[in-house]
This record gives C-alpha cells, structure tokens and sequence, in this order.
C-alpha cells in the first residue's frame, strides 16, 4: 500500500511541480467547490488581487510574490494535508487562510509546528490563535464584535434599551452572541429574548410573530447576508418597525439585492463604509474586484485582500522571507492599513485591535455612521 | 394571540412541505425509490422562474416557463436515471438519486454562479395584508392557494379520470393495472411529470418567498419531506399531506420554545424516530 | 514518509475505518444507514471532551469506541422495528437529531465544538502509522467477519429476512451485532480523528459526511472488504491529484456516482468480477 501512496503523491508533484524558484511562496486556502464555494470565491480573487498589485510595484524585497492555491472544500482532514504539502512541497514561507474557522483552525496546528507564519483573514473561532504564536487573525474576534454591538445599541438607543436578538447557529453567530450577551447587561441593555436559526433557514415567520410579542426597541441580528436579507424582508413585511442592528457578515450589496426597501436603514456595525477614500487601495480595490468577480466586493474579499498585503508588508519590514523574522515583524505590526479599518496592534496571541465602523444603508448604500474605537470594549481576548 | 399565529404560519409552511413532498411520496409509491434528486427540480424550478422573470419581467412567463422545464426535467430523470436500474435493490437508485442531486446542485452553482440570485421586482414579497391581525405577504398567499389548488386538482383527477384511476390502479398492483390494459410506463412518466412540476412550482414560489435564488437551496426543504413522507406512511399520499402541516406546525413552535435545546431543522427528524417507534408504518401507513 | 504523506495517509485510515464499519451494516446486514457519520461523531465528542480532561489516548479511543458502540446498538433497535426505507430515512434521521443536539449543548462547546486538543503526543508521522494499524485490523477482521459463520448469517439476513427467521436465525441478535460492531468502528475513527485535526465543530459530522462514507461503500461494492478499501484509497486521493480542477470535482463525484450504480452497481468490485468472467468466457467458446 506504502507504494500507492508514493506512487499518488509523486504523480501529484509531478502534476503540481512549483515554477520559478526565484518567487517568494505564500501559501492559501479557500473553500472552492460545495457549499461554500461562495465565500471561496471572493476571497481568492481578494488574494489574487493583492498579489497582483504588489508584483506590478515590483514585489517584495526585489522578489515576485507568488501565492499557492488549493480548495480546502472547508473540511479539516482537507486543510490539514494541504498545510503538510504547502510546507512540506511547495515550500511556502508563510501562508493565509481563505477559509472557515473549521479548517483553519486545523491548518493553524499544522503550521504552528512547523513554525510558519500564518494569518487567518476571516475566520473567527477564538482559538485559531490559541494554538502558539505563530498565527494571527486578520479580522476582529466575533466576542469584540458582539460588545461593540452592545456598545453602539446602548450609546444610539438608550442604555435601558430592550433588545430581542436573532442569532445564526454557527461559530460566527454564537462568538458574536457570546460577546453581546457578556457587555450588554453591563450596560444596562435587556436582552428579552435570543431566537437562534440554521444556515438553511430562509422562513422566519414563527420568529417574526414571537418577536413581535416581546415589542422589542432593538432587533439585534447576527447572520450571513444571505439569511439577513430574507429575515429583515421578513421583520419589516411581518410590520414589525424596530431599529435592526445587524453583524458585520450582513455586509454585502446582496444584501438590499435581496432585502430591497426593507433593508433601508439597516445598521451594521462592523460594516465597510463604500463611500471612504482611506485606505488609499479601498476604492481601487472596489473597483478592481468588481471588474474580476462581476459583483461587489464584501468583508470577505476585503480581509483576504488585506491579510496578502499585510503578510507582504511584515516580509518588507523584516527585510527577508525567513519565517521567524516574518513572524517577528507580524506581531510588531502597528497601524497598518487594513481595507475594513486601521489595525492598531496585535496582542500577545496575535489578535489584533482595530477600530470597530458602524455603517448603515441609506439608499441601497452602506453609508458610515459611526465609529468604535474604545479599547475597553474592543481589546481582543487573549 | 402568538399562538394562533404560530399555527397558522406553520400552516404556511406545511403547505410548501406538501407541494414538495407529494411528489416524492408519488414516485416513492409507484417506483419504492428515495428520489433525494427531487431537491434539484426544485431548485431548477426556482431558477427558471428568477431567470425568466428578471428577462421578462413577467413572473407569469417564469411560472410558466419552471412548470415546463421541470415538468420535462422530471421525465428525463426518470428515464435516463431510473429506468435503466429499476430491477436493482432499492440502495441502488437511492444513491444514483444522491449522485443526480450533487450533479445538479454542481451543475446550478456553475451555470448560475455560486451567490444566489435576486428577483430584480417582487412586489408580493413586501405587500402584505393582515386579516385578523396576523399578518401574510402576497407571497405566502399564493403559496397556500396554489398548493390548495394544484394538490386537489390532483386529488380530482386521480378520483375522477380515467388515467387518473389507471395511475392509481398501477400504484396499487402493478401486475393486475398491467393485465388490465394498463401501460405502466405511461403511468411513471406521468407520475414524475406531475411530481416533478409541483416541485418546480413550489421552488419558484419559494424563491419568491426568499427573494432568493440559490443552488443549495433545495436540500434541507427536502430532507425534510422525505421525515415527511416517512412520517405519512411511505406512499400514502393522505398521510403526507397531513405530516406535512404537522411538521410545518411542530416547527414552528419548536423554533421558539425548543431553541434552547434543540436545533430547529432536526425538529422533524426527532418527531419522525419518535412517531416511528410507537407506529412503525408511519401515521396512515398499512402495515 | 513525509508530513504530507502522513496527513493523506491518516486522512484514508479514518475513511477506510468508517467504510469498513458502515460495510458491516449495510454490506454484511444489509442495513441501509443514512446517518454514519453522527456515530463517527458520537467517537469524536466523547474522546475529545475526555481527552479534554487529561484522559490519556487509548482510553479516550476506547471509551469513543464504546459510546458509539452502545448509541449504535441502540439505533440498531430501529431496525428491528422499521425496514428498509423507513430505516433509510430514519437512520438520516438519527444524524440531523444528533446535530441539532450537539450544536445547542454548552458543555460540548455548541457551534464552537472543541477545539485545542492536545496532540496525540506522538510524531505526526508515527501517528499516520498507529491509524494505518487499526485500518489494518479492521481490514482482517471484515475478512474474517465475512468468511466466519456470522458473516453467512447476516448475508442470510441481508437476502431475505423473513426466510432467515424460518430456518432459526435469531434475527433481532444479528442485526443488533452488526449495528453495534459498525458504529463502534465509526466511533474508533472518530476518536483517531480529534489527534489529528485538534479540533471538532458540529459541521464535520453532518449529513454529507455520511454521504461521502456511504459512496466509499457503493463504490467500491458493497459487502467486498477489498472493494471499499479500494474505493476509500481513491476517493480520498483524488482531491489530491485533481486540484487543478477543483471547480469540477462535486460535479465529477456526482456524476461517478450515478455512472457506478448505473453500470455496475456491484462497484469496483462488481466491475472487477465481471472483467474476470468476460475474460474467462471465450475460453468456453472457441
């Protein structure tokens, strides 16, 4: 059997062989085929096109930066070879993930032992990073997420404010709900009740009539956009007129595609103003992935994007591809640019601050509201 | 008051589980095959009629366009799917079933792109009216009066026609429907084209109800018709119906009072084990 | 035997258990379950909620191995009350509870599942081995299963129940045995599992995951050690040698699927007798 396996593995080298020796590998994952094949989608073009704008500034250290991409089909026992063959065939000196917490979590093992650096753009499960200090996150833990949520409710809509929450059943959902739930009895919000739904879920009338009892003065909701616009659709059409806050993964143009009038006025907190000139790269970036996906850019792409970029600019300030010293200019990264706001600093395990924006649809557009930036509420966790 | 509105939005769904369900229940009774493919003319139907009407603009053209479409994806699957393995063991079709469901879904997220698709109008989705304070959007509505209408017009024609009673003839004994003059396969390709365009039908109407189109979408709704069909006693097309807006009411309250413990979409399967274990046969199946 | 190696390796002796173990129920007792990978989870979440508490490796296998077993023994009960179908649906059934249970309860982590397991303490390499000996051990033991005289009888049983009860076969027990050996497969290879992924979430063990086991089976042909084992090595590889065309590998996985049942629905292994016959064949014709 031992000659099957050689055999399998030599034929896949063989298809595989790396090209160029002089580029700088950085390796990346992304769910491309099932299920979440979406997501997938739009955060390898964000990758790609990081890695193309810096090769035509003339790449890293005078090297081109080359990024290898395998489909992870979001399964662990998928990641978990493709980190070993990153590592172990293509070399690669350091590596981000596109994916889901799931198999990110798992390749984060896998690169920890091998002492490669490894950002994890999007996915929040809070121990990706527990792991050792050789992984970081690219984007704010759900728990800073959900506090900055309870936060913003209690500063725009009175601090005994009543608050019915709607919560998907995922790890993104409940980091998020875990963290609203912790701040806002702190702040003197009521929670009156949390409804809780499935991925799959797209029929939200037997939730509507019972959050219509509980006259709520706040509907918090956490949720993908997909289930976001058939569930406000829902909230408005059941007459119910409260404020909706919603979570950060509400923000995509597919969103009012979906909701259309119903979700005006809308308010994410954690979202992407559309209308910001800072950072430089944001409206380029914009435009760019627009011109190569054929839809509007969301969180997704924008931290995929950003996590290339940052992965590049820790290899320029450590002035060589030598994973330690990449590593080692990671975690001394202070106010670097990121598309979805300026990352302030990482902690000790590699989570990083960054401000928190509250935007809010107005006209089919996300419109910025506010901004969070309070280091009480926003510390990440270590 | 919550609870009358529980019920009757459980009602609501109940129907749409109906529409899915009584197609399968029609193949499993005629065919004893597990049609999980069924998922995909679902969402084909669903997919035609976004299509359609965002070309058109008429939502009439899509409906009628998903009716057709499925209607003839329905035949085809039963010919070049089924048909050539009828004599195998019952896993057989089951797992082409399987296979025929992942092609489709594969074959949606590349023709149709991986994000689903908006309906650019849908003015049902927001325009609601509210008799006795509960309030329905049009959409909801015209769930109820289609699947009312498209499953008692089914209910006439199997009573009342002729190839109505040959259908149920063929479903009841094959051999004596056969030696009296009946052709079975004109039966199965009428069984499937009815099926398969109530599922179309009721994917359309679905996707009007979400205002969303995508290439998943079929899967959960029919795995739960399938602890639907299960539950009515497999093959009993009455007893789906009824599990049908039972499931859609245990839901609904389940969603609100079970949260805590116990997922939403595992709600049905529960009640299915626990129906199973005091009647084995299912609601009105025959032993 | 590289990093890389060892992690295919691993990933195809956690597959060829769990096909194994579902090849006792369906292949052997054919007992259709739908619902194989909540058993693999049941391994999962036992060995690592234990590991969790500093239980050392082989009792947290074992007791993994044992919750399975003994949840399996009790869905086994199903079958003697629902046939066929019904048991196909219940069986998909008995995985969706098992979710939408696991997913609400705190104390297994809910949505986060369990994560920051410690490693197996082993080289990742020596580990790949260790799971490579129990597929080994289940690959002798399905040998010996089906060629002892309780393989001959749950193939009576899988052929016609009602004629196996008639000639005093003490049904119930078989198709119980054949329930509880198989699940407690599953949940062996849910224990080996938690080592080397270091983390379980509730999505791992859905109803896909029990489809992908049931295709290893009919694939490979359901009933033949040596057929599932085959198809386990393919399947698991073929990522692997197709990522370049990722975008099409579900729609390939589907279509094969239809191709097998449609041509040969005994799977590779069907297909391999045949070939023999029709080589065999001409010889009696000159």
């Amino acid at each position: 059997m031992q000659k099957k396996f050689i055999a399998a593995a030599a034929m896949a080298g063989i298809l595989f062989a790396g090209s160029a020796s002089a580029q700088i590998k950085i390796g990346f994952h992304a769910p491309q085929s099932g299920p979440a094949a979406a997501d997938g989608k739009s955060s390898t073009i964000g990758a790609e096109i990081a890695r193309d704008w810096i090769n035509e500034k003339g790449g890293v250290n005078g090297q081109k930066i080359e990024l290898v991409i395998y489909d992870d089909q979001n399964k662990p026992d998928q990641s978990v070879p493709i980190a070993n063959k990153l590592i172990g065939q293509d070399k690669v000196v350091a590596a981000v993930s596109g994916s889901y917490s799931g198999p990110t979590h798992a390749a984060a093992t896998v690169f920890q032992n091998a002492h490669i650096p490894y950002i994890s753009a999007y996915g929040v499960h809070p121990d990706i990073t527990k792991e050792g200090n050789w992984a970081f996150r690219g984007v704010q833990l759900g728990q800073p997420q959900g506090k900055g949520a309870a936060k913003f409710i209690a500063d725009k809509f009175g601090k005994t404010a009543k608050v019915a929450m709607i919560t998907m059943n995922n790890d993104f959902g409940q980091s998020i709900a875990d963290g609203f739930k912790e701040e806002a009895p702190k702040l003197g919000l009521t929670i009156v009740k949390e409804y809780t739904f499935g991925l799959g879920e797209r029929q939200f009338g037997p939730i509507v009539a019972s959050v219509k009892a509980d006259a709520p003065d706040v509907i918090y909701a956490i949720g993908y956009y997909f289930v976001g616009g058939p569930l406000v659709a829902q909230v408005r059409s059941g007459g119910l007129k409260q404020p909706i806050v919603a979570a950060q993964a509400f923000d995509s143009m597919k969103l009012m595609e979906i909701a259309k009038d119903a979700a005006e006025g809308i308010y994410i907190v954690g979202g992407m103003d559309r209308g910001r000139t800072t950072p430089a790269d944001f409206q380029p970036f914009l435009a760019e992935f627009k011109k190569r996906a054929g839809y509007d850019a969301e969180a997704v792409a924008a931290n995929c994007y950003s996590s290339v970029m940052l992965m590049a600019d820790a290899m320029k300030r450590a002035g060589s591809t030598d994973p330690a010293k990449v590593r080692e200019a990671l975690a001394a990264t202070k106010n670097f640019p990121m598309l979805t706001g300026p990352l302030g600093y990482f902690n000790s395990v590699g989570e990083l601050y960054s401000p928190l924006e509250v935007t809010q649809v107005k006209n089919g557009q996300f419109v910025g509201v506010t901004v969070i930036d309070d280091q009480s509420i926003l510390a990440p966790p270590k | 008051m919550l609870f009358v509105e529980l019920i009757v939005k459980g009602l609501v769904y109940g129907c749409m589980y109906a529409m899915m369900a009584v197609g399968l229940t029609l193949v499993y009774g005629l065919l004893r095959i597990l049609h999980i493919a069924h998922a995909g003319v679902f969402a084909l139907g669903a997919y035609m009629v976004v299509t359609v009407a965002n070309a058109t603009g008429s939502l009439a053209a899509g409906f009628l366009v998903a009716l057709v479409v499925s209607a003839l994806a329905g035949m085809a699957i039963y010919r070049l799917a089924y048909q050539p393995i009828l004599g195998h063991p019952p896993f057989v079709p089951m797992v082409v079933s399987i296979g025929l469901f992942i092609v489709m879904q594969e074959a949606f997220r590349m023709i149709f792109g991986a994000y689903g698709i908006a309906f650019d109008t849908n003015p049902w989705y927001v325009a609601t009216i509210s008799p006795g304070g509960i309030t329905f959007n049009y959409v909801e509505i015209a769930m109820v009066i289609a699947s009312v209408v498209l499953l008692l017009g089914f209910g006439l024609f199997a009573g009342l026609t002729r190839a109505g009673i040959a259908w149920r003839a063929t479903v009841t004994d094959p051999q004596m429907a056969t030696s009296f003059g009946v052709d079975p396969v004109r039966v199965r390709y009428l069984n499937f084209m009815f099926g398969s365009a109530l599922a179309g039908i009721a994917g359309g109407l679905v996707g009007l109800l979400n205002n969303y189109v995508e290439p998943t979408m079929g899967g959960l709704v029919s795995y739960k018709a399938l602890a639907i069909i299960v539950l009515g006693g497999l093959g009993s097309v009455r007893g789906t119906l009824i599990a049908s807006l039972i499931l859609g009411v245990v839901e609904s309250f389940g969603t609100i009072y079970l949260a805590d413990v116990f997922d939403r979409d595992a709600i049905g399967f529960l009640f299915l084990i626990v129906v199973l274990m005091v009647r084995p046969q299912g609601l009105l199946g025959r032993k | 035997m590289s990093a890389y190696i060892a992690s295919l390796v691993s990933v195809i002796g956690i597959n060829m258990i769990l096909a194994l173990g579902l090849n006792i129920i369906s292949g052997f007792c054919g007992q259709v379950s739908l619902g194989h990978a909540a058993f693999y989870g049941i391994g999962a979440y036992t060995a690592a909620y234990l590991c969790k508490l500093g239980v050392p490796l082989p009792l947290t296998l074992l007791a993994g191995t044992i919750m399975a077993g003994a949840i399996g023994i009790v869905v086994g009960l199903t079958s003697l009350r629902v046939r066929d179908d019904f048991l196909a649906v219940t069986t998909m059934g008995i995985g969706f509870v098992f979710l939408g249970f696991v997913r609400k309860q705190k104390w297994l982590g809910g949505e986060l599942g369990i994560s920051g397991i410690p490693g197996s303490g082993l080289d990742p390499v020596v580990y790949a081995g260790l799971i490579l000996l129990f597929a080994a051990a289940v690959i002798v033991f399905s040998l010996w299963l089906k060629r002892s005289w309780m393989g001959f009888t749950f193939d009576a049983v899988a052929d016609d129940e009602d004629a196996a009860r008639t000639v005093g076969v003490n049904v119930s027990t078989y198709k119980l045995t054949a329930f509880g050996i198989g699940t407690a497969l599953a949940g062996l290879a849910g224990g080996l599992y938690i080592y080397f992924a270091r983390i379980i979430l509730p999505d791992t063990f859905d109803f896909v995951q029990s489809i992908a086991i049931l295709t290893m089976v009919v694939i490979g042909g359901t009933g033949s050690v040596w057929g599932v084992v085959a198809a386990t090595i393919g399947l698991t590889l073929l990522p692997e040698v197709s990522r370049a065309a990722a975008d099409y590998r579900l729609l390939i996985f589907g279509a094969m699927l239809m191709l097998v049942m449609r041509f040969s629905p005994g799977g590779l292994a069907g297909l391999a007798t045949m070939l023999k016959r029709r080589k065999a064949a001409p010889k009696e014709v000159p």
